[in-house]
């Protein structure tokens, strides 16, 4: 019989993960509902918004908030130029799904390298966003970084609801994801909407990418597994339903937790993937949404 | 003899049955029409039958045997060849090749045979290609063998789906509208294959809105509104029958048809 | 013989066409044997990749199915020779054919839940899978050596004959890819080929058929497995060494790169495809690094600009032929 409060301690670990998870994971749905595109790019997102943060800290010397800010900026640019450069053209050439499939991995594996070109192969990690001793409740260790993760979750997931139920454009988006051809002849702009969900997912991408760097470290290729689990995360929650897709990322994160717990340290990343495998074969038909 | 026995077949989706307990009996000679408004459940009695979609209750039978829920590749097997309403051929192959595939049930060169292609597996694939070619004469198409089935016009994919099916050797023929998309003389044409399909001894059965196909054609016609059988006899009969002219909104359409 | 005079002559360019690849193929290949030095390794490059990418093509070309993940067989058969044939002093030949059985075995285990998924979900699995494979060379250093590899792989030969020499690796991984382009072509004309083509046109009509759909993906998915172990195992006695990075998703864009180049789903593009990329100045001048920046880029284009690779220049030179004949 295990520890209670070491359960409860990798529950936590388990949940914080799964946040970014949810996050990454809302970023999938966000571009899908605007256009039945998986975009294999996610992890990219992620990954930059660690290294961006990180190299204006470093390099330019700017405190963590205002670099934090100016990377989920740029990589929200980023996201437009890769729908501008990669999505679009094959988007109306109504290339297959599979084309789009490879284009946007084609994507990943260009700003990968690109990344390695400019920053290196060395692992980077910023510091704690706030630097205190853990928070110690019933002889769980409780991290400031978990607590950052979990508001900053929060705060977005509010503002992501107050966005798509009460803006034009939030509303806009929604209506793209119920019925393209019909919210284009309503006039939606239905080719600036994925510009926009590019912007919006990227940026959601590089939030996680912030968030999780400083518990962890980032580089160049830590993307794509991050890509995967939030793809997972986006079917557990039933694919095209952000909240779900959040509330699966949780659910992901602690089994993830609970595999590595059970297996070696070194082979983490292992765990994790096999857990997502898992995740793929079993999910459960009936919360599954449309995607094909 | 009775081909296929349809015992209290139904199907619902969530709150909706699309399908209402049809019960039926195909006979083994000659054509039976399938025929009612849209969403009169036609589609989806064909897609039960052929096992695409599994049935909420009821049986079906084949020549006696309960083939009930067993997946299509099974029911292929037993002689059960479909077609679809939006014509599915395989695009990406010639017009002969979609035939020749066809064949598949009739063949067994596998990978071995593939590979070092003995003296069997030799003649068994000129045996396909002479009988895909016989069948492509059959419908109409023997000079399109080479064609992409992508690039034949809709009329002529109609035909090519009807003779990838008959290279199968089907005991029960399942068209789910094979006349729509053609015009007239393309319909009287196919009326002519049908009917030949059928003096070679295949059952056929169809779903058919085009109605002069219908009464030309077939020798059963069975009526469908709202998921429930309503009639079923000699065309003319069905033709006269008020519960069909009703079935019809403003009824003139099918009685003038 | 009387066949061919009497063909007429769109025919006639339509054969040559078809036999054009092969035919520069093997004058290259000879062209390497006679130059020697950089460019013999330059061709045996291409011709290993050309076998991973006609498996690749085998899946999804002829099958219409998605795989990211081939470069695990090529890892578990490549590991297999290295470990077998270094570590414990086997035969290359027998620590091959270990390796291609193992990686048969797990594209069986793999495979069966794997390609019940479709689409997005297929491409997700696959990728998962690959990445597995890299992370588990990485981290399994007691067997692997993780990052270092393994070095002093010995050349592939049987009882004592090894080929030592650049240019016999070089004729022997020839015969080998014309080997392996010739059973593909053959799997792709055939009662299996033909159900394969099926299910990528169109997989309800093909069970209409009878076509045990499930059977006939697992089947391309484990002879595409095969040819990315054969490929593997041969790289790693060749070049003598493996690491993770031989295996990674370096081996996946690549692949894709000369899939798309030479043209998917026709029976030379990947042999082509393969050659063409090993051939580009990049390839030897720059640095990994840059390749890969390269390649994604090329992908890319390729996918917006040039769906079908050189296929479709064959293509319009075919057409051509054919206009030509109904004039």
């Amino acid at each position: 019989m295990p520890d209670p409060a070491y359960v409860a301690q990798i529950l936590v670990s388990g949940l914080g993960v799964g946040c970014i998870y949810g996050l990454i994971g809302i970023g999938f749905c966000v571009i899908y509902n605007a256009s039945g595109i998986v975009n294999f790019a996610q992890g990219a997102f992620v990954m930059l918004g660690g290294m961006i943060t990180h190299a204006l800290v470093q390099r330019m010397g700017l405190p963590l908030l205002p670099a934090a800010v100016g990377a989920i900026l740029l990589v929200a640019a980023l996201g437009i130029v890769v729908e501008r450069v990669v999505v679009r053209p094959l988007w109306v050439r109504n290339a297959t799904m599979f084309a789009m499939i490879l284009a946007t991995l084609a994507a990943q594996i260009v700003i990968e390298r690109a990344t390695l070109i400019l920053f290196g192969d060395q692992p980077k990690t910023l510091p704690a966003f706030t630097d205190l001793p853990p928070l110690r409740i019933a002889g769980v260790a409780i991290s400031f970084q978990f607590l950052w993760i979990v508001g900053a979750s929060a705060a977005i997931i509010l503002g992501l609801a107050a966005f798509f139920a009460r803006t034009r454009t939030g509303k806009a988006m929604r209506a793209c994801a119920i019925n393209r051809e019909a919210a284009a002849l309503q006039g939606i702009p239905v080719g600036t909407m994925l510009a926009l969900s590019f912007a919006l997912s990227a940026a959601l991408g590089a939030v996680a990418g912030i968030l999780i760097t400083p518990t962890q470290y980032t580089a160049f290729n830590v993307g794509l597994p991050f890509a995967i689990s939030g793809f997972i995360a986006a079917i557990v929650g039933g694919f095209g339903r952000p909240f779900g897709a959040f509330l699966g990322g949780l659910a992901l994160g602690v089994a993830q937790a609970v595999a590595v717990f059970a297996l070696d340290a070194g082979f983490k990343n292992i765990a994790a993937l096999s857990v997502l495998l898992v995740f793929l074969f079993l999910r459960p038909q009936g919360i599954l949404g449309a995607a094909k | 003899m009775i081909r296929l026995r349809l015992e209290g077949l139904t199907r619902r989706f969530g709150g909706l049955v699309a399908v209402d307990s049809v019960t039926l009996d195909v006979a083994a000679e000659g054509v039976t029409a399938v025929i009612g408004p849209n969403g009169a459940g036609k589609t989806t009695l064909f897609n039960m039958i052929s096992g695409f979609v599994p049935p909420s209750a009821g049986r079906v039978l084949f020549e006696g045997e309960d083939i009930t829920g067993r997946p299509p590749e099974r029911i292929a097997a037993r002689g059960l060849i479909r077609t679809f309403q939006l014509v599915q051929l395989f695009q990406n192959l010639s017009a002969l090749e979609n035939v020749a595939v066809g064949r598949h049930l009739h063949t067994r060169g596998g990978l071995w045979a593939a590979l070092a292609r003995p003296g069997w597996a030799r003649r068994e694939e000129a045996e396909v290609d002479r009988r895909a070619r016989d069948l492509l004469a059959f419908v109409g198409l023997g000079d399109r063998a080479e064609t992409s089935a992508a690039v034949l016009p809709y009329g002529q994919q109609r035909l090519l789906e009807i003779a990838r099916a008959l290279a199968a050797e089907p005991k029960l023929l399942m068209l789910d509208e094979p006349a729509a998309g053609l015009n007239a003389a393309e319909t009287r044409a196919l009326s002519e294959i049908i009917r030949r399909i059928a003096e070679r001894g295949t059952t056929v059965l169809l779903i058919e809105h085009d109605m002069p196909l219908v009464m030309t054609t077939a020798d059963t016609v069975v009526v469908l509104d709202f998921g429930r059988k309503i009639a079923e006899g000699a065309p003319a009969a069905v033709r006269a029958d008020p519960a069909v002219i009703e079935a019809y909104l403003g009824g003139a359409e099918a009685a003038h048809a | 013989m009387t066949n061919l005079r009497i063909t007429t002559s769109p025919d006639r360019v339509r054969a040559l066409l078809r036999l054009l690849p092969g035919a520069i193929g093997i004058a290259l290949v000879a062209y390497a044997l006679l130059a020697g030095g950089y460019l013999i390794s330059v061709v045996s490059f291409g011709l290993i990749y050309a076998i991973f990418v006609t498996g690749l093509n085998l899946f999804m070309g002829y099958t219409g199915q998605v795989s990211f993940g081939q470069n695990a067989f090529a890892a578990i058969s490549g590991y297999a020779s290295a470990i077998l044939t270094a570590t414990y002093g086997w035969e290359p030949l027998l620590a091959t054919a270990t390796g291609l059985a193992g990686a048969l075995a797990v594209a069986l285990v793999v495979g069966y839940p794997t390609l019940r998924l479709k689409g997005h979900y297929l491409a997700m699995a696959t990728l998962a899978i690959g990445l597995i494979a890299y992370e588990v060379a990485v981290q399994w250093q007691s067997v692997t050596q993780g990052y270092m590899g393994i070095s002093g792989v010995p050349p592939l030969g049987i009882a004592g004959f090894e080929i030592t020499s650049e240019r016999g690796n070089l004729l022997f991984l020839a015969a080998i890819a014309a080997l392996g382009v010739t059973a593909a072509a053959l799997i792709r004309h055939s009662r299996v080929g033909r159900a394969m083509a099926a299910i990528a046109g169109s997989e309800d009509a093909a069970r209409a058929l009878g076509i045990d759909v499930a059977r006939y993906k697992l089947l391309a998915f484990l002879i595409a497995a095969v040819y990315a172990a054969l490929a593997g195992s041969l790289f790693v006695h060749v070049v003598g060494f493996v690491s993770p990075e031989v295996f990674g998703l370096h081996m996946v864009n690549l692949a894709f790169t000369m899939l798309y180049v030479g043209g998917i789903g026709t029976v030379m593009g990947p042999l082509v495809g393969a050659v063409v990329i090993m051939l580009l100045p990049e390839t030897f001048r720059a640095f990994k690094d840059y390749q890969d920046l390269a390649y994604g880029a090329a992908l890319i284009l390729l996918l917006i600009y040039a769906p079908r690779g050189l296929a479709s220049l064959a293509d319009l030179l075919r057409r051509r032929a054919g206009e030509g004949r109904r004039a």
